[in-house]
């Protein structure tokens, strides 16, 4: 006997739905998995290598799990301002110190965190007092990249007074501070190095990067969200330089998108290190959890993951451990780049209002 | 998503106002616990009310939720109101009520020729209205900015286009990208309304004298329930639009307010307060227009122009010249619409150094498609976020489409009082929330250590992303099926209870073979919004389980913008696939009679 049509559909739709339900189970096990004896920790990511570290660290550390919770900077931190009091991250692993500086002070961070490694000078300098967060690597945001199809290297500015000059009137791009993690450093650095800040009122640096920055944009300056579209604007002609971030122009030239695309470094550039964070207020297995990942990401071997794991992208850093070198020959050496260190501390909470200023002031005015 | 026959709601309800209403309730002898009331409106606040409502507590007490120290404050009311954000408001105001009345008009001029005509390619059009409907506003963008930009499709094969960028990507742009994501919402729903309209309306008036515009501005009136319908839906769907915003918007320095309410929550620390004072906003600036489509319902029966004697729609004669002339409008509408854009990222996703003013020239590469299958971030491909995609489009469409079967018989039932109203009122205001508002609200109300500890932990795992994807999907859902479900006659299923049939069989044999078309669109179009999804699903993934959208976001986060086009276009080929195969599979195994009544896309 034929079987009727409602009841074909009837079992269609149940056979789909089973299929579909199906992917409960994943979740089933995630939950299972906070029930076992060692939970692991799930580790808030923005780094473009976690997928890599993690998969690897797993594969040869059977005694836990490290659960990937992958995103851009942004939305991870508003995840963690959201949790508030009852979180639910391990650890925090992105670029830029301003963030762990905020939630340092807010009580919100594991303390003396940092495995005794053979750090660098580099990487010592990227170390808080308290030890609340480790460097892994380190990029630096302030690198002049350019066309070298459309400007020779000697027509270029040396210093970063000069990009303020007529003569690159509507040649220059940069990315918005309220869209790209790293360029808020950039622009703090900026006014660090201006005011020639050391300690006490940030008032005088603060005044003296905003001259600057206007000076800027009456001078044509483009401000696009991202690298992304900075870099594009660059390729499509629209301006022929732009102060971003080191791996993104280094990026860039490898993957081929943009063959043209070369680096130079003004008197100064801004250190940004990829920092490694603990949830202060997670269980004590969760937080050694958490320090076992971070001592192995500071091996050899977890350096060789981070520097193959994004090989076009994030895995383009320096590095901040004794005896590992850059992942690929295009980078420099870093004396090369001039990098300084802003005090996180210090210019962490003025984040969101120089931030607003620049949207209203700068991103209004600029072409 | 939204109400896409509202108007076969109001067309229905309106112009079935003469015919016998069979819905007979039983006069009340004794109040009885209103136990489907209670049971709708659990699942609303658990879905809707109780994680919106955390979000927008915000804005007056951040207290509330450890966001700052004050328990009551409405300092944040005056920082929504300055600078950008002021200024937000004030774009997102006059866009939308410009994208609302264009798309409505633009909509009933292709109702009127697509349905009431002899136009080419009817069913075409009609479907390609539906294809429209399902491409996600980002997508829409990224296709036009392949396209236009300075060296891209346009400029390899010989255009200019250097003029029309520099207006395309600003208010124009905007308003032309967003007029084109409203536009099948406005067509569905006019279209329901034209469909009630006998000719002899047309007739009297040409009758009379009356020339061809006069006869239109005479007959339009009798439809406007659905006009105002799709009036209000158009201005709610494009106000909490953030595709456009985000990147036509940024680009063109042009701030709308749902980007200056992500910007609030993008910095850190983040600024709830600010961005639920914004939330609120975009709510309330729906009820200008749900009042004033309101006000047109409540004299629904001056409207009531459908009965026993309407004859059916005749179709107008065109001669030859306007037929062409009418079907290359038509074209030219769907071509900028949705041919263009799609153009623009389907060629992008296939052309190496596009966009390059001084590389080697742009050649024809398989390479970004290659990029899916060997990812160059390291084991992070497309293929199980897809599949998950796909688990989380199955799941999520067939579940909103159960409640909002459910929540559409109370929308149109005819004794519903107060709890109807309310509905009604709930699923029209969701459809101005933004998609990241529900997200983060899910994150305030589902971590509570009350809900954690006492009631549910879920936070961080499939079900809460289910949730708030199907939180996401139902008042559209809702809407698209009150038309269809005030259509059904209530006698049917009471003579097949009659006849021994007992509740689940009464339904499976009378209402489910009317309803059967709509079902099935109506699961297609959550499915395929499903899967385009992104703001929910970035904020609600499980850990290391990466939904497609989230996982494109990451390669267009890493400067990898062609290979995240490549992963688009393949995300909705596939889906496109999937659709084919659901339709094929309706077709084989449901009765011919099934396919011939209720509801259809296409007439």
């Amino acid at each position: 006997m034929t079987p009727h049509p409602h009841r074909i559909i009837a079992r269609l739709v149940l056979a789909a739905l089973a299929l579909g339900t199906s992917a409960l189970v994943p979740a089933a096990l995630t939950t299972a998995a906070r029930a076992a004896s060692n939970p692991g920790f799930v580790l808030y990511s923005a780094q473009g290598y976690d997928h890599a570290t993690v998969s690897a660290f797993n594969a040869t550390h059977p005694g836990f799990t490290v659960t990937l919770n992958d995103n851009s900077t942004g939305p991870l931190l508003q995840q963690i301002q959201a949790e508030g009091n009852n979180p639910k991250w391990g650890a925090l692993w992105v670029d830029g110190a301003t963030a762990f500086a905020a939630l340092d002070t807010q009580g919100m961070l594991e303390k003396h965190i940092a495995p005794s490694v053979g750090f660098n000078a580099l990487g010592r300098a990227n170390i808080p007092a308290d030890g609340s967060y480790v460097p892994t690597g380190l990029t630096v945001v302030g690198a002049l990249c350019y066309n070298s199809a459309a400007v020779k290297p000697s027509q270029l500015p040396s210093t970063w007074a000069q990009l303020a000059e007529a003569k690159y009137n509507g040649q220059l791009g940069m990315n918005d501070p309220s869209q790209s993690g790293p360029t808020y450093p950039m622009i703090a650095g900026v006014m660090n190095e201006l005011g020639h800040y050391t300690s006490g009122s940030t008032a005088p640096a603060v005044a003296a990067g905003e001259a600057y920055f206007r000076s800027l944009a009456k001078n044509g300056l483009l401000v696009s969200a991202t690298n992304g579209p900075t870099i594009g604007a660059m390729e499509q002609g629209s301006i022929n330089m732009a102060i971003v971030q080191s791996s993104a122009c280094y990026g860039a030239e490898i993957n081929g998108s943009f063959p043209s695309i070369r680096v130079k470094y003004l008197n100064y550039s801004i250190a940004l290190p990829g920092c490694f964070g603990i949830d202060a207020k997670a269980p004590t297995i969760v937080r050694q959890d958490a320090a076992k990942f971070l001592a192995w990401l500071l091996t050899p071997k977890g350096q060789h993951v981070m520097q193959t794991g994004d090989p076009q992208g994030d895995s383009l850093y320096w590095p901040v451990l004794n005896g590992i070198k850059p992942a690929n020959k295009v980078i420099p050496p870093l004396s090369s780049t001039h990098a300084v260190t802003i005090n996180p501390y210090v210019w962490g909470p003025l984040e969101s209002g120089i931030n607003t200023w620049f949207d209203k002031n700068i991103l209004s005015a600029a072409a | 998503m939204a109400d896409l026959t509202l108007a076969a709601t109001e067309a229905v309800e309106v112009v079935g106002a003469d015919a016998p209403t069979t819905s007979t309730a039983p006069p009340r002898t004794r109040r009885r616990l209103p136990i489907g009331a209670i049971l709708v409106w659990g699942v609303l606040a658990l879905l809707i009310v109780a994680p919106v409502g955390s979000f927008l507590a915000l804005a007056v007490s951040p207290r509330l939720f450890g966001q700052g120290a004050q328990w009551f404050t409405l300092a944040y009311v005056g920082q929504a109101f300055q600078g950008a954000t002021a200024q937000g408001i004030v774009n997102s105001l006059w866009v939308s009520t410009t994208v609302a009345v264009v798309s409505v008009a633009l909509a009933t001029g292709l109702a009127w020729l697509i349905q009431r005509t002899n136009v080419m390619g009817r069913r075409f059009w009609a479907v390609s209205m539906w294809v429209l409907l399902l491409m996600p506003t980002w997508m829409t963008s990224l296709g036009w900015t392949d396209l236009l930009e300075p060296y891209g499709v346009a400029h390899a094969v010989g255009l200019d286009t250097q003029g029309v960028y520099g207006e395309f990507f600003g208010p124009l742009g905007i308003v032309v990208v967003l007029t084109a994501s409203a536009l099948p919402f406005a067509y569905f729903i006019v279209a329901a309304g034209l469909q009630g309209l006998g000719p002899e309306f047309e007739d009297a008036a040409r009758t009379y004298g009356a020339g061809r515009v006069r006869t239109a501005m005479t007959v339009l009136p009798i439809i406007a329930p659905a006009l105002f319908s799709a009036l209000a839906i158009s201005f709610a769907e494009t106000i909490s639009d953030f595709g456009v915003a985000d990147t036509l918007g940024y680009h063109a320095h042009f701030p709308l307010a749902t980007f200056t309410l992500y910007s609030a929550i993008s910095n850190y620390p983040a600024n709830f307060s600010v961005a639920a004072v914004i939330a609120v906003v975009l709510i309330l600036s729906t009820v200008p227009p749900i009042a004033l489509q309101s006000r047109v319902m409540r004299r629904a029966r001056s409207y009531a122009v459908l009965s026993g004697r309407t004859r059916s729609p005749r179709r107008r004669e065109f001669s030859t010249r306007g037929r062409w002339l009418a079907s290359a409008g038509i074209a030219l509408v769907m071509g900028v619409a949705l041919g263009a854009p799609v153009i623009g990222a389907v060629v992008g996703s296939f052309v190496q150094n596009l966009g390059d003013a001084v590389g080697p020239h742009v050649h024809f590469t398989l390479t970004y498609y290659d990029q899916i299958l060997h990812p160059s971030l390291v084991d992070n491909g497309l293929g199980s976020p897809l599949l998950l995609s796909n688990q989380l489009g199955l799941v999520v469409a067939s579940a909103t489409g159960v409640l909002a079967v459910v929540l559409a018989r109370r929308l149109v039932a005819t004794n519903g009082g107060w709890s109807q109203r309310l509905t009604d009122v709930l699923l029209l205001g969701t459809v101005a929330i933004p998609g990241v508002v529900l997200g983060v609200g899910y994150i305030f109300f589902y971590n509570l250590p009350l809900i954690t500890g006492h009631v549910v932990d879920i936070y961080k795992t499939l079900p809460l992303l289910m949730l708030g994807l199907t939180a996401n999907a139902l008042p559209g859902q809702t809407r698209f099926m009150a038309g269809p479900v005030s259509q059904l006659q209530a006698s049917l299923a009471d003579a097949a209870r009659v006849h021994g049939a007992g509740r689940a069989r009464a339904w499976a044999t009378t209402h489910l073979p009317l309803m059967s078309r709509v079902l099935v669109w109506g699961w297609l179009l959550t499915f395929a919004k499903t899967l385009s999804e992104l703001p929910i699903s970035q904020i609600l993934y499980p850990p290391s389980q990466e939904p497609a959208s989230v996982t494109i976001q990451a390669y267009l986060g890493n400067f990898l913008t062609s290979t995240a086009t490549a992963m688009t276009v393949a995300t909705v080929a596939e889906m496109l696939g999937v659709i084919v195969v659901v339709l094929a599979l309706y077709r084989l195994l449901t009765p011919r009679g099934w396919r011939r009544v209720g509801w259809s896309v296409v007439r």
